[in-house]
């Protein structure tokens, strides 16, 4: 689920981390088990949280043969359903209506006096949400999946035990996937900050606020500041900082906070006091095992890519793991893409420009040594076919010199980067771009200044990142060919689609 | 790839820099006994792959000139630099679906809380006005381009004296004589009248004129079935008008027929008359000014007869070829369909004279491909270069109302050419999440991946039926051009909510015959 402000903070229950450190000292010291617990219902497999991941990795489980219950004490769906992706992006569509209507004297249409009505789409976004949670009910019974309904506490047990309403349930595997709530400010920090509302309350939102703060920079607080804005209501965003999501690609962050402002949100830079926790996730590796064995965690309450698909990928990927024995089952984190849902939206994947800038590779081919350096660098344009846009390709160069331009003594360590399956296979092509290696340090700037020989086949394209009209549909396919390793050269063959604006990121020169 | 191609093709490369010294000598003589202009690259024809070609050569440092003429549609439709794409199709037929796009959308919006006063007029005149003053301003741009790069841009119609020399006349008959080491025929395709049926010239319109109206077409007839026939009976639905469209078999020839007959039905629910397996035999004009079309239906037999505002034939291009005087220089067509035959390399018959664009045998009429293959070939050329023009997985987006991208194999040439055993068809019905608000239709927003049956499956063709197909399709196309499998296509997390997220998470395939609908996330 990509909505709500875990990106700021997770806040993971405290009842559940107390949860977990009780279950930790029972496994630790199983003789002290004193009062032998009521009988507990038992599962193969026991899901707490009955969101995108946990749902998604139960349905799995139990395609694939597991006895499989889910815990959730709210309406199924999870955030994503009821306070996340999906009532947003209604919201979106409607405040994209509001851009249509202004265009549409431009194209011909006469009369489009508007006025907007909160209530009607309140109204249906309401119930197409619980249209959704019947769905997904009905998904669970067809599944023969359990719906225990209530929150869940660990409890002590031989087994991995949760009690929820009193009663006690246990199965060889726990999945935590909880999910995340927004977090407010402390009212000591903030005096008055229990006045204010988060994303769950917008979504509760009876009217169309008149006058309306809101406060963070992340891509949720964007979202809704562009909806509100859009439908009419007087907004400003305010940010701790000169620009909003500072963690994307500078050029979007920038070009974002322009088309906040020019959509006429009042963007108030440099506020201070507003303080974020970023502590409370789940600690898992990348199989998704918890510190303690039997109980998996998947989802926003681990705090990594906080997004829907990737909840359900991981949950799924989970159940394969541990139900069809598939031992090396797991996610890969790497090329996630994401649409963040401003005006115009955003897509972004892979590597921005500031992060892994430049890292030096000797590449070994056979008995010869080589330099490469791998600059990360972009290729930008702005793109004004269909409404300004802007985009950048942020792209690997792989360079190689000559064994003799080769620093003397580098202090060989593994090599943290690995050709994709691409480069691999473009290898073969071009026998100087070898894995093999070790990286060393990027003090030596007369070795950068010697590498020349570039060509396009030697630049993978390792992030692509753009705000404009169309790019939320437009990454999706892009995300694959990043994912599979795709060059430059790659991108120049592929031939446009005419008139569209993705065509604008392979006509690139 | 392309430095992989460099590599393969170097030993054969041709001994291009030698012929041209030689041509330049001849060249140099001529020069100095006739008056005539001489260039080292002279492009014929001022659209898209035209245009490209010239301005490629011109950046390498060549004396580059452009010839351009646009005859005037049969009804006296003209316009200016920038072919067919710029002028009568691409750019004013994607706005003019955005107009209906934009009709489609006042009519969900109240569902959406904006209270609308209804009903909401359109107004054709102001559509067509801001449409064209567009397509100006891009005639415009393309004049300066030109100029920036010193490219001789001449506004004549060309016909060959001989194999390096052409002739061109403009507007008021005054001639120029041009020649050139190289020259390229550009000259794309015009729409074809059936001249055989009573009235069709003179009381019919073609996409050459559609755009350029002043007036609303009213209620149209269009005939034809090709994509260029729905997508104008796809607008011209959306803005309002009453429209009707007659083919005689079937619709999108050579598009997957699968997904063609559902672009159909989509048009056909939204308001689109189809009169299906019927010819036009007559129009006549009546005295009230409106069009009255007697038509056969080949099934029954009978004869049947309505009254229109507007007739628009799609039913086919043919290449400009005529005028050219081909035959002076030894250039061979084709005698079936017009169009010029050429090589790998782009040459005609004759080595110095190449075509590129709708007017070549066997290329797409598609406008990425022309301009693609106009940059390769003066890089061929001028530029060290033996890279050729890779034809294959070539995508493309018909803009239907729903909108239907694709690349690479339809269904049917993936089992012609592996057999049904070894393809894997993996698809998928989804209801994007826009429609939901609005309770739209989505019966056939649809999905399919054409893939090999054998792990690791690779993807043979993506064919998807939806809003912004054009540009979910691009990316994927990337990928495919890269050697997708099915595998990695299912490796990449989905974008949530989106339409294009559809297609990582197909999952079933048709031989399973399991209920291809998507429900939740």
């Amino acid at each position: 689920m990509a909505l709500l402000p875990r990106a700021l903070s997770v806040g993971a229950a405290p009842s559940l981390r107390r949860a977990v450190r009780a279950l930790t000292c029972a496994m630790a010291s199983p003789g002290e088990l004193q009062t032998p617990a009521p009988a507990a219902a038992s599962f193969d497999y026991l899901v707490i949280g009955g969101g995108s991941g946990g749902l998604a990795s139960a349905r799995r489980a139990a395609e694939l043969g597991a006895r499989a219950a889910v815990v959730e004490g709210h309406k199924l769906g999870g955030t994503c359903v009821n306070v996340g992706c999906v009532p947003k992006k209604v919201m979106w569509n409607t405040a994209v209506h509001s851009e249509f209507i202004h265009d549409h004297v431009d194209y011909g249409f006469q009369s489009c006096e508007s006025k907007f009505n909160w209530h009607v789409i309140k109204e249906k976004r309401d119930a197409y949400v619980s249209r959704l949670n019947t769905i997904y009910q009905n998904n669970l019974t067809k599944s023969h999946i359990e719906i225990i309904h209530g929150y869940a506490t660990f409890a002590d047990g031989p087994q991995p035990t949760v009690e929820v309403n009193g009663k006690r349930y246990t199965a060889p595997h726990i999945l935590i996937a909880t999910g995340g709530v927004p977090t407010v400010p402390q009212e000591s920090q903030i005096p008055g900050a229990n006045l204010g509302m988060t994303s769950d309350g917008f979504f509760q939102l009876e009217d169309l606020p008149r006058r309306s703060v809101i406060v963070g920079a992340g891509y949720i607080a964007v979202e809704i500041a562009g909806i509100l804005s859009a439908l009419g209501s007087r907004t400003s965003l305010m940010i701790r900082h000169d620009k909003v999501l500072r963690n994307f690609d500078s050029l979007i962050s920038s070009n974002c906070t322009e088309e906040l402002e020019n959509a006429g949100v009042e963007v108030l830079k440099f506020s201070q006091g507003v303080q974020t926790d970023d502590k409370g996730h789940i600690i898992v590796d990348e199989f998704q095992n918890t510190s303690v064995k039997g109980i998996y965690a998947v989802g926003d309450v681990c705090g990594r890519a906080l997004l829907t698909p990737v909840a359900i990928a991981a949950g799924r990927k989970l159940a394969h793991r541990l139900f069809e024995c598939k031992k090396d089952s797991k996610l890969d984190y790497d090329n996630i893409p994401t649409v963040v849902f401003s005006h115009p939206p955003i897509g972004t994947v892979g590597l921005t420009e500031g992060r892994n800038r430049e890292v030096m590779v000797i590449c070994a081919s056979s008995s010869k040594l080589l330099l490469a350096k791998i600059t990360v660098c972009k290729l930008h344009q702005p793109f004004s076919f269909w409404g300004s846009a802007r985009w950048v390709l942020v792209c690997r160069i792989f360079s190689v010199c000559p064994p003799s331009k080769c620093p003397t003594s580098p202090t060989p360590s593994p090599l943290s980067f690995s050709l994709s399956p691409r480069l691999q296979q473009l290898r073969r092509f071009q026998p100087t771009l070898l894995p093999l290696g070790y990286q060393i340090s990027l003090t030596n700037t007369e070795l950068i200044k010697n590498l020349t020989f570039v060509t396009s086949v030697f630049l993978q394209v390792v992030g692509i990142h753009m705000q404009g009209i169309g790019c939320d549909e437009m990454l999706q396919g892009f995300a694959v060919a990043v994912k599979m390793g795709a060059t430059k050269a790659d991108f120049d063959n592929t031939v446009a689609i005419h008139p569209t604006s993705s065509e604008e990121l392979v006509t690139l020169r | 790839m392309a430095a992989m191609v460099v590599a393969l093709r170097g030993p054969v490369g041709r001994f291009r820099s030698r012929t041209r010294a030689w041509t330049r000598g001849t060249r140099g003589a001529a020069n100095a006994a006739g008056g005539q202009q001489s260039f080292d690259l002279l492009v014929i024809g001022g659209g898209s792959g035209g245009l490209a070609c010239a301005k490629e050569a011109a950046q390498l440092g060549r004396k580059v000139a452009v010839a351009d003429y646009v005859e005037p549609s049969p009804q006296g439709t003209k316009w200016g630099l920038g072919g067919t794409c710029v002028n009568v199709g691409c750019i004013p037929k994607k706005l003019m679906h955005q107009a209906a796009l934009l009709g489609g959308m006042v009519k969900d919006a109240h569902h959406y809380g904006w209270e609308v006063a209804q009903p909401i007029q359109h107004n054709w005149k102001k559509m067509a006005e801001a449409v064209q003053n567009h397509v100006k301003s891009l005639n415009w741009g393309h004049r300066v381009q030109l100029q920036d790069r010193k490219v001789k841009y001449f506004n004549v119609k060309a016909s060959f004296v001989d194999e390096h020399t052409v002739c061109g006349v403009d507007k008021g008959g005054k001639t120029t004589l041009l020649s050139a080491d190289h020259i390229v025929i550009a000259t794309g395709g015009r729409p074809k009248y059936p001249t055989q049926i009573k009235g069709a010239l003179e009381y019919g319109i073609t996409s050459d004129d559609i755009f350029w109206l002043k007036e609303s077409p009213g209620k149209t007839l269009v005939v034809g079935a090709s994509y260029v026939a729905l997508e104008c009976a796809g607008f011209l639905t959306g803005i309002g008008l009453d429209t009707t469209v007659m083919m005689r078999s079937i619709p999108l020839r050579g598009f997957d027929q699968q997904m063609s007959s559902l672009v159909t039905e989509h048009m056909e629910s939204h308001g689109t008359r189809f009169l299906k397996g019927c010819i036009p035999s007559v129009i006549k004009k009546l005295p009230t000014g409106q069009l009255q079309v007697i038509w056969k239906d080949h099934a029954s037999g009978k004869e049947d007869t309505g009254t229109f505002d507007t007739v628009l034939w799609a039913i086919g291009r043919v290449p400009e070829t005529k005028n050219l005087n081909l035959e002076k220089a030894g250039v061979n067509i084709n005698p079936e369909n017009q169009k010029i035959v050429v090589d790998a390399q782009d040459a005609t018959s004759v080595p110095h004279i190449f075509a590129i664009g709708d007017v070549a045998e066997g290329r797409p009429e598609l406008t990425p491909t022309a301009i693609k293959a106009g940059k390769l070939l003066a890089h061929r050329l001028f530029g060290k270069s033996s890279a050729l023009m890779d034809y294959s997985n070539v995508p493309t987006t018909v803009f239907t109302p729903l909108e239907y991208g694709c690349v690479g194999l339809s269904e049917e040439e993936a089992v012609a050419l592996h057999g049904q055993e070894h393809v894997e068809v993996y698809h998928a019905y989804y209801k994007p999440l826009e429609f939901t608000v609005t309770d739209r239709d989505a019966s056939q927003c649809y999905i399919k991946m054409v893939c090999l049956r054998e792990p690791p499956q690779l993807v043979l063709g993506l064919h998807f039926l939806g809003p912004n197909a054009g540009e979910v399709t691009q990316g994927f196309a990337l990928g495919i051009k890269c050697g997708a499998s099915y595998a990695q296509v299912m490796q990449t997390v989905g974008i949530h909510p989106t339409c294009s997220e559809e297609v990582v998470k197909l999952h079933i395939t048709k031989r399973s015959g399991l209920e291809p609908t998507v429900t939740g996330c």
